[in-house]
């Protein structure tokens, strides 16, 4: 029985899971084990992507304990894609390594902002004599990772520049 | 097994080292005697019928420059083709230079032995990456084994370990660490905050790189490492001309530094998936299996059924090179036992 006057709370989660056998469990493990109650579970599998594949669960609980869940499921690495309806941005890095201009440079920033759901977070510049080093921290949605990767080093390309990206 | 040896450079040596320094027990374990009855370098060749002594091939190389003057078996400017021909032998152990070019000569011994009939094991990246597949087919017509695990990352087990101790499991992809040399120097900029020059000035002063350090540090040799992974783990026919290729000359001690603020390295990253082919600097969290330093190499092959398996080890070094020449030897022995 929960104390009377504590709020129990539901939250939607979307799990990215291995398509393999025993993940399922292994993702449901940590969330039962902080005491919050799972609700649903729907296997999206016509979302699959490659041997990944999306699981909408339900859980509910106090604020503490949801928080709690959270916490574990990062802790053992699982990727959460959405959480309520809202899909969860991430941050990436890249490096441009080159002869860049102020010009260019906002050039650059505004081709990422023009892509859908990213935006940049973040800017360093060190330069030496001859090179500009630029770090760009941006934050974009899971889905839009590969095709932001893709756009950079196409700018990269046309402007010369060795780009590094994250693995 | 009857052996003929190929190229007398820092591999060959070391094959000759580990064979005289294996020979008991590979007899004891595997019931395998290993004789050399021939060693060809650039200048000359060594022939005996009942087999030469590795002491003494090691001995006359690094006192004469050659095993040509190998004490009445030596033979002046006989090369590597002739020695195929002359040689009552079992299986060659091709160890020439690498080219990335043309493949030869590696490319016109492999094919004469295999014609041959003969048994086939090299460490030779150049005609693997340009020619995989005419290589690999010729070995098929003719019946006879032809074994490369010593041309991908040295020592660290990859392709036996990929095709033999993963049957169940579909290789997705492969990414990892794959040239020691450009390893070596990225770790040692990332320590010591120094420039790309400078690194690489220390680098061949040590040894670890070249004097010309071109294929290294343009990612070519990584680039041929995972041409020979994509045609022999991933089943992908290409050739070198299809990996998207990016050296390390550029980076800055500035870039390493920022990098280094969030908790990244960057490492010269080769990426082979069935749409992916490439070698370039990457970002790599300092935790993740990808920020091994010095002159290691390493890869993550992921997997359909056993999910992410990593392995890590001495990409290059004479003796760490010859024990995949080895393995290779001693499996295809064992294949011809059952």
């Amino acid at each position: 029985m929960d104390p009377i006057g504590v709020l129990r709370l539901r939250m939607s989660l979307v799990l990215e899971l291995q398509d393999v056998p025993g993940q399922l469990v292994a993702a449901l493990e940590p969330i039962a084990s902080v005491g919050a109650n799972i609700v649903t579970i729907i296997h999206e599998r016509d979302a699959k992507t490659g041997a990944l594949v999306p699981v909408q669960i339900t859980i509910e609980g106090d604020k503490e304990t949801l928080d709690l869940a959270i916490k574990k499921l990062t802790e053992k690495g699982i990727r959460i894609i959405e959480k309520d309806g809202i899909p969860l941005k991430e941050k990436v890095n890249a490096i441009l390594i080159g002869k860049i201009s102020e010009e260019e440079l906002k050039s650059i920033v505004d081709d990422i902002n023009r892509l859908k759901a990213v935006k940049v977070a973040d800017l360093s510049l060190k330069m030496s004599t001859t090179t500009s080093t630029i770090k760009i921290t941006m934050e974009a949605e899971h889905n839009s990772l590969k095709l932001l990767e893709d756009e950079i080093h196409k700018i990269g390309t046309r402007e010369g520049l060795l780009v590094i990206t994250e693995t | 097994m009857k052996i003929s040896i190929i190229g007398f450079g820092a591999v060959g040596q070391g094959v000759a080292k580990a064979i005289r320094s294996t020979q008991e027990r590979l007899k004891r374990k595997y019931n395998l005697k290993i004789d050399i009855v021939a060693v060809a370098d650039s200048k000359g060749a060594a022939v005996k019928e009942d087999g030469l002594d590795p002491q003494k091939l090691l001995e006359v190389k690094s006192e004469k420059g050659t095993v040509a003057y190998y004490p009445d078996h030596g033979h002046e400017n006989m090369d590597g083709l002739q020695v195929l021909e002359e040689v009552e032998y079992d299986c060659l152990v091709e160890v020439t230079p690498t080219n990335i070019i043309t493949g030869e000569p590696g490319k016109s011994l492999i094919t004469k032995a295999m014609k041959d009939g003969k048994e086939v094991v090299t460490s030779n990246k150049g005609h693997l990456s340009l020619f995989y597949k005419e290589l690999v087919n010729l070995a098929k017509k003719h019946n006879v084994n032809f074994k490369f695990e010593a041309s991908v990352g040295g020592a660290m087990p990859i392709i036996n370990f990929a095709q033999e101790t993963l049957p169940s499991s579909k290789i997705e992809s492969i990414i990892g660490i794959l040239n020691g040399t450009t390893n070596f120097i990225l770790s040692r900029m990332t320590a010591e905050g120094s420039s790309y020059e400078q690194t690489l000035k220390e680098a061949q002063e040590l040894g670890i790189a070249e004097t010309d350090p071109t294929q290294d540090v343009e990612g070519l040799d990584a680039a041929c490492k995972s041409v020979i992974l994509a045609n022999s783990v991933l089943g992908r026919e290409c050739t070198l001309d299809d990996v998207e290729v990016t050296g390390i000359t550029r980076i800055t001690p500035e870039a390493i530094e920022l990098a280094k603020e969030d908790g990244y390295h960057i490492k010269l990253i080769a990426e082979i998936s069935h749409d992916i082919l490439r070698v370039g600097p990457r970002l790599v969290k300092e935790t993740s299996p990808y920020a091994v330093d010095g002159t290691l190499n390493m890869a993550t092959l992921r997997t359909d059924l056993a999910g992410e398996i990593t392995v890590i080890g001495k990409g290059a070094g004479s003796i760490e090179t010859a024990s995949a020449i080895l393995t290779d030897i001693i499996n295809i022995w064992k294949s011809k036992q059952s």
